[in-house]
């Protein structure tokens, strides 16, 4: 279903190009599906709403209105203005991730929100992007003999670890795994040694105790416990997610029908129009309405694959490709957790979720990713040039 | 850039990593198709638990009837109020506002703290069990969060404590996830609880994850079935005297009953409990009181209550010797307030003697000596088989009361089994009196007498859904008819009741009388006089017994009374009489 000839028969081989012109040379299918999920969130977010445009879906389309606007601003402007600036915004972000750990606002246990006046932003969505765009720029001008040195890994890894430092201080498990996840992929992609990742996964699972018992907080252990054993603590900790299992286990194969999901409707579900907006689709649509949403998840990541593969830049490639594995990590770290595979951590349902950071942060990702696809044909050849 | 190296790697590598996804991906659809499908019917159940809650409808008690339609147990509609800890804004404070609204004790307030303590959150605790209507009125329009006003059904006995054993009571049963909803908890309560009861019922409300009811699923949803009534064979007013009568002698059991159909009309163990007063505020000092009571109110001595029978028995050594032979009516014993068997000397309750005495003024005076010398001419194992046959030694009453006692028969084979060592002619002889081993309840009693005058063994009954069963003793009838004659000389002039005799319209009573011994007597005491009755304390003085029935003629009633530690048994012939007039009165 998702067969799509991506090779354009324009080629562009220069960034001097009008915007008609860059617009005309965005990928539509892949704008086709972002929109597709999109719409589905708004319909889906009616619901959670209990059949109310005001309560969601209003003011999640004012914060799609903008995203929309980040997006083509992106997409459509040159691709050395990013590549040029790509330390510059991780610089920032990385501050604002650094401020939210001494200043910002604390919710459910742990500090995630910076509060700007206007409205509260959480910086980890944004420490993702600046640094899948900056690792595609640091890598983008090796040749295969450098990539095989092992010294220059050394301020990538400096560029991944002084944020995850702060983020899992936070505490957030979800972005420090997406983070680990992102690194682990762009590392894998540009060639590192592959009996490295051998090495971190024995790692890993010899440090699990250690973590577990000096770096966690009690809410994480009991998180995982919960995640384990849900009904331990049926009425506490285990609720979210035993009533998550009910709610989506109780849809069946099409659902109980739009707005007449008993346990979504009822304020069973916490967080429904957030982290647990999927089981409300697995509630009231049932199999099939889930399975055509992880569909459009699946088919963004497989797309994403595909237009990597046919960028002629290594910075467009590595970025397209990191984004893809940003993308694929959100949606199958909040599906698991929705259906009882992962713990809970926070993780929300891509472009699906009701809420502003992930959102903007993604559609940003979006441009991004369709500003190397308009530059696709592009090669760079020395920095910045 | 990209090297050729760089793109075999990329390709090779970005192709392993979406097929990784791929695979995860799928494994999502796995844990799908689990939920969804596989386990659809379990989280579909779940999500029903979730959202209906399911309010029992306790149905209305059924009646229990006696004769001529009075009410011994009915509901009756009271008001309830009972808090729920969940709802309340602030605990103390309005349980402060009820403590003076209502007037609570430290008692009530102690046990709400208690149960606050011991129950979970959301159940409810009564405050009051029978509120007015005013108070009711009064409280509901303050519409305190938390204090919530029921209408609903309370266990009433109209009669207090009237056959308080027979009827029973009503308890929450143990675990009970039902607020306010009881079941038989002894007596006629218990044992027909299942046609009181009436079926549930249910309403199934729709709430949300607040608990706030947001519906009504009505197809869920059946009304309460109310209980069916219970007739009894009770008479009220015969009940009322022969609770009148005994209550004058403190402590002990009585039964009326019909020799023919084995119908109780009367029945009581005194003291008893009322019943009406649990479950209710007032109750709660009352119940301790119960409690702490020497006098076993809670034990119903008709059945549990074992007792030596003293002279009662005599009437089966009688009949044991008439059916074997082995004594005639006129063969004599001279009495002379002692008699040397063996080592040891026995002595008649007439310490001056009877002189010479045939049977029926054996039973007339309640001779013990002739008693003593005849057993050993009948023999242990004819009299024990009377006993039997006559329904001692066996259940009365079947399926009533799970602690209802046999008693004890005593025989060779019970003596060999139970304290090992063999029968000696002592154990005859004492035996004979109904005292030693000798052990039977106040029913046992009753059908005894039945069985001895009538020559039918009845078993009793309290409900008239149960059959009449009646066996045939096989007694000869003239033994029967001298064994009356001696049953009735005992209310005659000079017998050993004779202050009771009875003679309503030309129909008489006979009976016999007994007394028996709680303690040993010690031969120290004999030598320097045994103490009275009334010198004694309570629990060591003699309990007395008489059984009666009437008409003398054709007999069809029997009575039999317990006092216990009444001291003699003339007090009980009295009022065994009076029972026996009001039956004669009530003209069955």
């Amino acid at each position: 279903m998702l067969d799509y000839k991506i090779m354009s028969k324009r080629t562009a081989r220069s960034e001097n190009m009008s915007l008609a012109e860059r617009f005309s040379r965005m990928s539509f299918p892949l704008m086709a599906l972002v929109g597709a999920i999109l719409i589905y969130s708004a319909i889906m977010l009616y619901s959670a709403g209990g059949g109310s445009w005001s309560l969601y879906v209003f003011p999640q389309l004012l914060k799609i209105l903008f995203g929309a606007a980040v997006f083509f601003a992106v997409a459509m402007t040159n691709i050395k203005f990013w590549i040029k600036f790509a330390y510059f915004y991780y610089s920032i972000a990385l501050i604002l991730v650094m401020m939210v750990f001494f200043v910002g606002h604390t919710g459910m246990g742990a500090q995630r929100w910076l509060n700007l006046g206007l409205f509260t932003i959480q910086p980890s969505e944004f420490i993702k992007m600046a640094m899948i765009v900056v690792l595609a720029r640091y890598f983008a001008w090796y040749n295969s003999g450098q990539i095989s040195q092992a010294k220059n890994y050394i301020i990538p890894a400096i560029l991944f670890l002084v944020p995850f430092v702060f983020i899992v201080a936070q505490p957030d498990l979800g972005t420090g795994l997406t983070l680990m996840l992102i690194i682990a992929g762009m590392f894998f992609i540009v060639g590192a040694n592959r009996n490295w990742f051998v090495f971190g996964a024995i790692l890993a699972i010899l440090m699990a105790p250690v973590v577990w018992h000096t770096m966690m907080h009690d809410y994480q252990r009991a998180r995982i416990i919960t995640f384990i054993k849900p009904e331990y603590d049926v009425k506490g900790r285990g609720y979210q997610i035993t009533q998550a299992k009910i709610a989506f286990g109780s849809g069946g194969w099409t659902g109980k029908g739009y707005i007449q999901g008993t346990q979504g409707q009822n304020q069973f579900l916490p967080e429904k129009q957030t982290d647990f907006i999927w089981t409300m689709v697995g509630e009231e649509l049932g199999f099939w309405g889930a399975l055509a949403l992880l569909g459009l998840f699946f088919g963004i990541a497989v797309m994403l694959y595909k237009m990597s593969k046919l960028c002629r830049s290594r910075y467009a490639q590595l970025m397209i490709f990191g984004f893809g594995v940003n993308w694929f990590s959100y949606y199958f770290i909040n599906i698991g957790m929705n259906m009882g595979l992962l713990p809970t951590v926070g993780v929300p349902l891509p472009l699906f979720s009701f809420g502003g950071s992930a959102l903007l942060s993604l559609m940003f990702g979006f441009g991004l990713v369709q500003n190397c696809w308009v530059h696709r044909d592009l090669q760079l050849s020395a920095k910045g040039g | 850039m990209i090297d050729s190296y760089q793109k075999m790697t990329f390709d090779r590598r970005a192709a392993m990593m979406i097929g990784g996804a791929g695979v995860l991906t799928s494994i999502l659809v796995l844990q799908m198709l689990n939920l969804q499908v596989f386990n659809k019917r379990k989280y579909r159940r779940l999500s029903q638990n979730n959202i209906y809650r399911v309010r029992v409808e306790i149905p209305r008690r059924g009646i229990i009837y006696a004769r001529g339609g009075v009410e011994l147990a009915r509901d009756e509609q009271v008001y309830r109020l009972y808090i729920v800890p969940k709802d309340m804004v602030d605990f103390k404070s309005t349980l402060d506002f009820l403590e003076k609204s209502l007037g609570l004790n430290d008692r009530n307030i102690s046990r709400i703290m208690k149960m606050r303590r011991k129950q979970r959150d959301f159940q409810p605790i009564l405050i009051r069990g029978k509120l007015n209507w005013q108070k009711m009125a009064e409280l509901s329009a303050l519409n305190i969060p938390g204090v919530h006003i029921e209408q609903g059904y309370a266990r009433r006995y109209p009669f207090g404590a009237m056959a308080a054993h027979t009827i029973g009571y009503l308890a929450e049963p143990k675990d009970s996830v039902i607020p306010f909803f009881k079941t038989g908890k002894s007596g006629l309560e218990r044992m027909y609880d299942g046609v009181l009861m009436g079926k549930t019922g249910q309403t199934v409300n729709i709430s949300n994850a607040e608990g706030k009811i947001i519906g009504e699923d009505l197809d869920q949803g059946f009304p309460a079935m109310p209980g069916g009534a219970l007739q009894t064979t009770i008479i009220a007013p015969v009940q009322e005297k022969l609770e009148q009568e005994l209550s004058k002698l403190q402590a002990g059991c009585g039964i009326a009953m019909d020799a023919e159909t084995g119908d109780i009309f009367a029945i009581t163990s005194l003291p008893g409990f009322n019943a009406d007063l649990f479950g209710f505020e007032e109750g709660e000092d009352y119940i301790d009181e119960l409690a702490s009571n020497p006098m076993k109110p809670f034990m119903n001595k008709v059945l549990d209550g074992l007792y030596p029978p003293g002279s009662v028995f005599k009437i089966v050594v009688a009949l044991a010797g008439l059916e074997n032979g082995t004594i005639k009516p006129a063969d004599k014993i001279t009495c002379r307030g002692e008699w040397k068997y063996g080592n040891h000397m026995y002595h008649c309750w007439e310490k001056r003697g009877h002189g010479p005495v045939d049977l029926v003024g054996a039973i007339k005076h309640s001779c013990d000596i002739y008693f003593y010398q005849m057993s050993l001419k009948i023999g242990i194992d004819a009299i024990a088989a009377m006993a039997k046959r006559l329904g001692l030694g066996g259940r009365a009453f079947d399926n009533y009361d799970e602690s209802e006692k046999t008693g004890i028969v005593p025989s060779r084979e019970w003596k060999e089994a139970n304290i090992g060592v063999p029968w000696v002619h002592g154990d005859t002889v004492i035996t004979a009196i109904g005292q030693g081993f000798m052990l039977a309840n106040c029913m046992q009693l009753a059908v005894m007498l039945g069985a001895a005058v009538t020559n039918y063994r009845v078993k009793p009954r309290l409900t008239h859904d149960k059959e009449i069963v009646r066996e045939h003793a096989g007694l000869a009838p003239q033994n029967i008819a001298e064994v009356s004659r001696g049953l009735l000389a005992v209310l005659e002039k000079g017998g050993t009741a004779s202050g009771s005799y009875l003679n309503v319209g030309g129909k008489t009573m006979g009976g016999k009388t007994g007394t028996s011994q709680v303690r040993r007597i010690s031969l120290e005491e004999r030598a320097s006089g045994i103490r009275k009755d009334s010198e004694l304390p309570w629990e060591l003085r003699n309990h007395g017994l008489f059984v009666g029935f009437a008409p003398a003629d054709n007999p069809k009633y029997v009575v039999a009374l317990v006092a216990e530690h009444a001291g003699g048994s003339a007090m009980v012939a009295r009022a065994a009489s009076a029972v026996m007039r009001e039956l004669l009165n009530a003209g069955l």
